[in-house]
């Protein structure tokens, strides 16, 4: 019975079909029917990344195959007064490729060869949808890597790291996605390509891939990216150190820097953390400690094995019960693989889970750590601390079951009160995973009137109808006043 | 529509993502209802959501080639492989995916002596050049004959199975002979367990695959005299995972006893090269190629390194994660067009490897392998013909 009524639902879901909207016509006559989905299933997979917002509905998915494809996209949705969001591999946290209203989204996944390696200048042209380790691994014989390297590196492309000018651990010492982006052809709303910045030492005029990059999305859809390579350290040290609690790992980090040095890496990770770490990874992590550091140090042969020692003997003096050196490549990869899937892993402690991304000053690393676990007690969620320390970017995790009574408010309370207090201690909204949907409403906690309308200017710049991933980033007093292409499309979703 | 599924098995998913890359059909496509987070998205939306069972939401199911790569990768420990299992027997219930043909083929795996007229019948067609065999993913040239296993003895039985006993007897007899080298009497299984059921269980024929299980259980039973227990060798890493997962499937504590004597032939033998003898290696460069049900299911991939190394002059291992060959049981005949273009990472990397050789312990992906012209041997036929020449003592 449920058969023949889904085959009926299905006839007239294709009677629909053969008179497609008039959008996703002159889609498919664009890019080819292989290249634009509108139907259901495909619409809803696009309307979620890996974050937990999820408040509008995809239109068309479409897979452009080239600059000239965005390009037609960009032209056609304007036409339609259809907003578009670009979308990458959808790993990012704070909503960014969830789309509200119902925008055209651009999955630029089919976009992910490397156009070409210089090996001269380091630089490579990539396309958007490359993913991130990919690059690395392309470029691995020539010595060289991205740099960049955010915990989902194995899946997250270069267009995303891009759109949120991403960090990961290494970017202590490397900077981030901006330090390796030399420059970005860019196709903005109206469906003009533009080149921003250069491989010359000081492209003239003002730095626009500088304000570009980290714009998530709403300045343009970016269609290939110069990336700088970096030459993989001749020596790497990696080191794990075990602490009886957060507060002396914390004071080792301020330390370590204070020393003058400055490790390729340092992450903290918290006592849950290790535990539900183990539970998947088996680094080897020692299950009893109250906190344990990922310390990483890297260059020639014989600095990098002064500045271990030194920072062996900067840990034993701040308390560890022990510090572990990495023997081999083997044990170095265990130990990451720890590091890297701390999200993941949060699944078996569980099923949902709010990844928090807030920067503090060094300095007060330790009593904010303090401060985050009175807030998720006070709330009755359980809190996981796994983040890079070295430069104050904290990650909370709140793991919690949605499916409780309240719980989601809950969570939601306890995140706000964990953005107070991390500005109150003198630091920022977002480290690493932008703005997005998530921090927008606490934009005005960090930025003044003034700043917000000049970001928006600068916006508008790109932008004039913020036609691009709108909604987003900026809250609305301060955004683009009429956004008319933020209206929901018509009829639920699945019909 | 009620999927069936646990709802616990399917919030355990946090979207995180990780997956993408391990899939082989998101990294062909690109496509979020081509990967593992969107097809457990869509399991949700169904069966939790109340959304209907679109044609796409059928597709989604239908061109996952159920490899599990995605479960080593999940950090969240989701039971994909259970859950797609689940919604394709619920498919199936509804009428929506493997229709009456396929459905008879898959029964008649169970059924050795139709199993070996159809093979045979088939042989016969492609010598007539009447079937375009390399399109089928049928091997090269089907025996019309084989050769006989006979019994040397009862310390380990050799599950044989249906369609590689049909075709990949020599694999068989060379295992034999490996095994018996290492000083073990062997029993093949033969007609006493015609099929583990594993290709039904992917269909989503739920019922078929646990009545073949149980047929698989009986007829092992005291086989060869022994008491039950008995280690039950396996030569083919599909069957292998399955036979390991009769605990699961069938539920009872009979099952879970039968599951903990089952280990894949390298496994076995592994911690046994010392009872070998020496032999001059042979001259083959040898990449070995990862069953997705050796390496992501029984995760059980290393002993086969371990194995091959003494025997071959070299043994490389491949570069691309141990992603899929897009073989998957009956997903090559399937889903011709999408087996092809993930066979053809699994061909570069084999390429960027410099072996000249393949050794693969599943007969699906030395099927769909040596279909584009490879050389795919079963890494114990590697080590039979090196123990052929004993080695000159120095």
């Amino acid at each position: 019975m449920t058969g023949l009524l889904s085959r009926a639902a299905g006839r007239v879901a294709g009677r629909r079909r053969s008179r497609p909207d008039p959008l996703v016509a002159d889609l498919v006559a664009a890019l080819g029917p292989d290249r634009v989905q509108a139907d259901a299933a495909a619409r809803y997979l696009a309307s979620r990344d890996a974050s937990i917002f999820s408040e509008g509905t995809a239109g068309p998915v479409c897979f452009p195959a080239s600059t000239e494809q965005v390009q037609a996209c960009m032209r056609i949705a304007a036409r339609h007064h259809r907003a578009v969001v670009p979308r990458g591999a959808g790993t990012g946290l704070s909503g960014g490729a969830a789309p509200l209203g119902s925008p055209v989204v651009l999955s630029m996944t089919g976009m992910n060869s490397v156009l070409e390696v210089d090996l001269d200048n380091r630089v490579a042209w990539v396309q958007p949808g490359l993913v991130n380790l990919e690059l690395s691994r392309r470029v691995a014989a020539h010595g060289l890597h991205f740099a960049p390297d955010p915990s989902s590196q194995q899946a997250c492309t270069i267009g995303g790291n891009v759109a949120n000018n991403s960090g990961g651990p290494h970017c202590l010492a490397y900077g981030v996605t901006s330090a390796h982006v030399a420059a970005v052809e860019v196709v903005l709303s109206d469906g003009e390509v533009v080149v921003l910045g250069g491989l010359e030492a000081e492209p003239g005029g003002y730095d626009l891939r500088g304000a570009f990059i980290g714009s998530e999305g709403l300045c343009g859809i970016a269609t290939a990216v110069a990336v700088r390579l970096t030459p993989n350290p001749p020596a790497v040290k990696t080191m794990l150190a075990a602490y009886p609690d957060a507060a002396s790992a914390a004071a080792t980090v301020g330390a370590v820097i204070a020393d003058g040095m400055v490790p390729a890496a340092i992450e903290l990770m918290d006592a849950r953390a290790v535990a539900v770490i183990e539970e998947f990874a088996r680094a080897g992590y020692p299950r009893d400690a109250g906190a344990v550091l990922l310390i990483e140090v890297d260059g020639m042969d014989g600095g990098a094995a002064i500045q271990a020692d030194r920072v062996v003997a900067i840990a034993s003096a701040n308390g560890a019960a022990s510090v572990r050196v990495a023997a081999d490549e083997a044990e170095r990869a265990r130990l990451w693989k720890g590091r890297k899937n701390a999200f993941g892993a949060v699944a078996n402690l569980e099923p949902d889970y709010y990844l928090h991304d807030t920067v503090v000053p060094r300095s007060k690393l330790a009593e904010v750590i303090e401060a985050v676990g009175e807030i998720a007690d006070r709330h009755g969620v359980s809190v996981i601390n796994v983040f890079h320390a070295g430069d104050g970017n904290l990650h909370p995790i709140l793991a919690y079951d949605s499916r409780i009574e309240g719980m989601t408010e809950r969570v939601a309370a306890a995140g706000e009160e964990i953005i107070e207090v991390s500005l109150a201690a003198g630091g920022a909204l977002s480290g690493e995973h932008g703005i997005g949907v998530e921090k927008r409403d606490h934009m005005d906690k960090m930025f003044s009137p003034a700043d917000l309308d000049h970001q928006n200017r600068l916006r508008q710049a790109f932008d004039p109808h913020c036609r691009m991933n709108p909604g987003k980033v900026l809250p609305s007093p301060h955004s683009c006043a009429d956004i008319a292409s933020l209206k929901a499309a018509d009829g639920a979703l699945w019909g | 529509m009620d999927l069936g599924l646990d709802s616990d098995e399917l919030v355990s998913c946090v979207a995180c993502g990780l997956c993408l890359p391990h899939c082989p059909t998101y990294v062909i496509s690109g496509r979020d209802a081509e990967s593992p987070r969107g097809r457990i998205a869509l399991m949700h939306a169904v069966q939790a959501e109340g959304a209907p069972v679109t044609d796409e939401v059928v597709r989604s199911m239908q061109t996952c080639v159920q490899c599990r790569g995605c479960e080593t990768a999940c950090p969240s420990g989701v039971p994909f492989g259970h859950l797609m299992e689940g919604t394709r027997a619920a498919l199936v219930s509804a009428g929506r995916i493997t229709g009456r043909w396929q459905r008879l083929g898959l029964a008649a795996l169970g059924r050795p002596r139709l199993l070996r007229a159809a093979s045979a019948g088939l042989g016969l067609l492609q010598r007539l050049r009447m079937i375009p065999s390399a399109r089928l993913g049928l091997p090269e040239r089907i025996p019309l004959r084989r050769p006989r296993l006979r019994a040397s003895g009862a310390d380990v039985l050799l599950f044989t199975g249906c369609v590689m006993d049909a075709w990949q007897r020599p694999v068989h007899r060379a295992v034999q002979r490996v095994i018996e080298a290492a000083g073990a009497g062997v029993t093949p299984t033969g007609a006493a367990a015609p099929c583990c059921g594993a290709l039904p269980a992917h269909a989503g024929l739920e019922r078929l695959s646990k009545s073949m299980a149980e047929r698989v259980m009986a007829g092992l039973e005291g086989l060869g005299g022994g008491a039950g227990e008995v280690p039950v060798l396996v030569d083919s890493a599909g069957c292998g995972a399955a036979l390991k997962d009769y605990g699961r499937l069938l539920g009872t504590e009979e099952a879970r006893r039968f599951s903990a004597r089952v280990f894949d032939v390298h496994e076995w033998l592994a911690p046994r090269l010392d009872r070998l003898p020496p032999v001059r290696p042979l001259e083959a460069a040898v990449a070995v190629q990862d069953p997705c049900h050796l390496r992501h299911v029984q995760r059980a991939h290393e002993p086969v390194y371990e194995v091959l190394e003494p025997f071959v002059e070299s043994v490389a291992t491949l570069d691309d994660d141990g992603l899929c060959c897009g073989a998957g049981g009956a997903y090559s005949v399937l889903e011709p067009e999408r087996a092809r273009m993930i066979r053809d990472r699994k061909l570069a990397a084999l390429e960027r490897s410099g072996a000249t050789v393949v050794a693969s312990a599943n007969p699906g992906c030395s099927l769909h392998l040596a279909a584009a012209g490879l050389d795919v041997r079963h890494p114990l036929e590697l080590v039979a013909q090196a123990l052929e020449v004993p080695a000159l003592r120095a």
